[in-house]
């Protein structure tokens, strides 16, 4: 399974001075992309995503890995700054850092919250570099009964999360499956709503749609409120790296949110919002003191903050391994992927190890580098908050109509992306989530394949549609996801009630 | 203003009348030649998705409809009517700059893509004017010098 050739290999690739400026360049651009609120990861590596177009398979996926990282990380610095969330992520920051930093501890704030980012990004690191080869030994057996049940697992968790209402997910979700049946039908060849355009032979491109439903559909949203101003004062922007004392006092929570935020990246569909949230929750419901969360106290910065970026590792595993996306923004990654002429999944494992050992290492000289640059540019990075979005607005839209186009040299696809932006736009206004709606889009292919395959190799039966351990084992873990919740607070009810019952 | 329900109600029956329509199309979905006979029709996964997306559209729709309560009663779609003209002009500047590139070209587009949209955002101060038009002359510089993207 371990390649030292490989390894090797990946070494050389990473320490090339142009994979070196990217891996730099892509944490200085996450970095300014995260600080800006409303633009979080999938639309920073959406709108990196044209430029990778001329670039190598392993500098590029090198930028968007440095672009996710640093954008995740980004989020918090305006959460704690001004009290606005760069990224969804950073939401769970808000609470503890914008109080803190209102208290004069901006400093204490920001260097918790970029310690717990490092700290949480090495350790989803190292966890991604041993499970991730495992998981794709095993993956390598699997057959389309099994990517079936991934693939709903993977859907049904997303749309779960996603929002309040579970039917407004599916219907989402569904609407972004079915739009992958357009074009041609890979099994027998017929043609499925191409509306005699060539165009659609191959189907609605990938690429052109997810940066309409983030970046297009973002833009018109913060267009609404562009004129908004934000108050920003900048003093207590000096990185205040915690000590020894504090690390020690704090490992637990430390340990706790990086397992937490892997576990949860490697979920299919979940994000980085959610293992922040999660580990926050736990962290409260653990503490001897729940009141003090909210008040600017370390354990609210480091538990969501740790989390987050735990949650990159976490999300590469099923990326990597299986072509599920982990993440919202692993599902634009795997854009980047295909743009390289690489299919993720346990093949490329065998195939292509020194790329898979690139990223590794690439991802651990990410957070450490990510480290020291946090620590100089955030003075720096954060006075971006002051940048208006009404210049955001236009420049956003610009370069994603340039970029689709630089991709393809196809003003079909500019189209596509215009009209992947509205419907993103609508939902989002009707209160749906689009998580649902691109995984979906993801899914879809692999979604209709492996049910039709399953179908087939049933041949009529149902105990052989479900003739799969694998497959059972999954249906079973989502079953118990689906219902977790609504037995845990059946028992805690009747817990309740018996107690008081005497 | 546009009520979250109203608005529900009319995207969920949208969805529905869609989901009929994409199913009758599907319906003439013919196979080529030999392939014809292999596996499930090429019309079953559509459908079955149609049909899923149009049942759950119309539990969203009876929500709505009947008792109103999705976890957003009262609620507007726009906050204001000043956020509704700043985003629905926004979507309307798009939708003109895209029409200008297929029709005027790329540098027309990009000439008048941000302004279109400054006006959109209500934009006054000139400055604004001017640092977009400058972005949008990087943003050229940059696809057609340093990545050679022809337009």
């Amino acid at each position: 399974m371990f390649d030292a050739a490989a390894v090797g290999v990946a070494f050389a690739n990473l320490f090339d001075p142009f994979t070196m400026i990217m891996l730099v360049a892509g944490i200085l651009l996450g970095l300014v992309i995260g600080i800006l609120p409303g633009l979080g990861p999938p639309i920073a590596i959406a709108l990196a995503l044209p430029f990778t177009f001329y670039m190598e398979a392993v500098p590029s996926l090198i930028l968007l890995l440095a672009i996710y990282n640093a954008a995740i990380y980004g989020g918090s610095i305006s959460a704690i700054a001004v009290g606005i969330p760069g990224t969804g992520a950073a939401i769970a920051t808000v609470m503890d850092g914008h109080a803190m930093y209102k208290q004069g501890r901006g400093g204490e704030a920001l260097g918790l919250s970029l310690t717990g980012s490092i700290i949480g990004g090495l350790v989803s690191v190292v966890c991604l570099t041993f499970i991730a080869p495992v998981l794709a030994q095993v993956a390598i057996k699997f057959g389309p009964r099994e990517f079936l049940a991934i693939s709903v697992f993977g859907l049904v968790v997303v749309v779960r999360v996603a929002g309040a209402n579970l039917f407004k997910g599916l219907l989402v979700g569904g609407l972004g499956i079915f739009l992958t049946t357009w074009g041609l039908d890979e099994l027998n060849g017929a043609e499925r709503y191409t509306f005699g355009t060539y165009h659609l032979y191959e189907g609605i491109p990938l690429v052109p749609f997810l940066v309409g439903i983030f970046a297009v559909s973002e833009v018109l949203i913060g267009a609404e409120k562009a004129l908004k101003r934000i108050e920003f004062d900048k003093t207590s922007l000096t990185v205040k790296i915690p000590g020894l004392k504090t690390l020690a006092k704090l490992k637990g929570n430390l340990a706790r949110s990086s397992i937490l935020g892997t576990i949860i990246g490697i979920i299919p569909g979940e994000g980085a919002a959610v293992g922040a949230f999660f580990a926050y929750s736990e962290e409260k419901r653990r503490s001897k003191e729940p009141e003090k969360f909210g008040t600017g106290i370390p354990e609210g910065i480091v538990a969501p903050e740790t989390a987050n970026n735990a949650t990159v590792g976490g999300a590469l595993v099923p990326t990597l391994t299986l072509g599920v996306p982990g993440s919202p923004a692993a599902a634009v990654l795997l854009g980047a992927f295909l743009i390289q002429g690489l299919a993720p999944g346990p093949t490329l494992f065998d195939e292509r190890p020194d790329i898979m050992y690139s990223l590794f290492l690439g991802l651990f000289f990410i957070n450490i580098l990510l480290f020291f640059i946090g620590l100089f540019a955030i003075r720096f990075a954060a006075m971006l908050i002051k940048v208006p979005m009404t210049v955001i607005v236009p420049t956003v839209l610009l370069l994603s109509f340039t970029g689709i186009y630089a991709v393809s040299n196809s003003l079909f696809n500019v189209g596509v992306l215009l009209a992947a932006g509205v419907l993103g736009y609508v939902v989002r206004k009707l209160g749906y989530s689009i998580a649902p709606l691109s995984i979906g889009f993801v899914l879809g292919p692999i979604l209709e394949n492996s049910l039709r395959q399953s179908i087939t190799i049933a041949d009529g039966s149902t105990a052989e549609f479900f003739n799969t351990p694998i497959g059972l084992g999954i249906y079973a873990v989502l079953a118990l996801t689906i219902l977790w919740g609504p037995i845990s607070t059946w028992v805690r009810s009747r817990m309740a009630g018996k107690v008081e019952d005497p | 203003m546009l009520t979250q329900r109203l608005a529900n109600i009319v995207f969920t029956v949208l969805v529905i009348i869609a989901c009929a329509y994409f199913a009758v199309v599907a319906q003439g979905f013919e196979a080529a030649g030999l392939l014809a006979s292999s596996g499930l029709p090429s019309r079953f996964f559509p459908q079955l998705l149609l049909g899923f997306t149009a049942l759950c559209a119309a539990v969203v729709l009876y929500v709505y409809a009947s008792k109103g309560e999705a976890g957003d009663e009262g609620q507007t779609v726009f906050a204001s009517s000043a956020e509704a003209r700043h985003g629905l002009l926004a979507l309307a500047a798009a939708v003109v700059s895209y029409v200008v590139w297929l029709n005027f070209g790329y540098v027309v587009m990009a000439l008048i893509c941000g302004p279109l949209l400054c006006l959109a955002m209500g934009v006054r101060n000139p400055v604004i004017y001017g640092v977009v038009l400058a972005l949008a002359a990087g943003v050229y510089l940059i696809f057609t010098q340093l990545l050679g993207t022809q337009f």
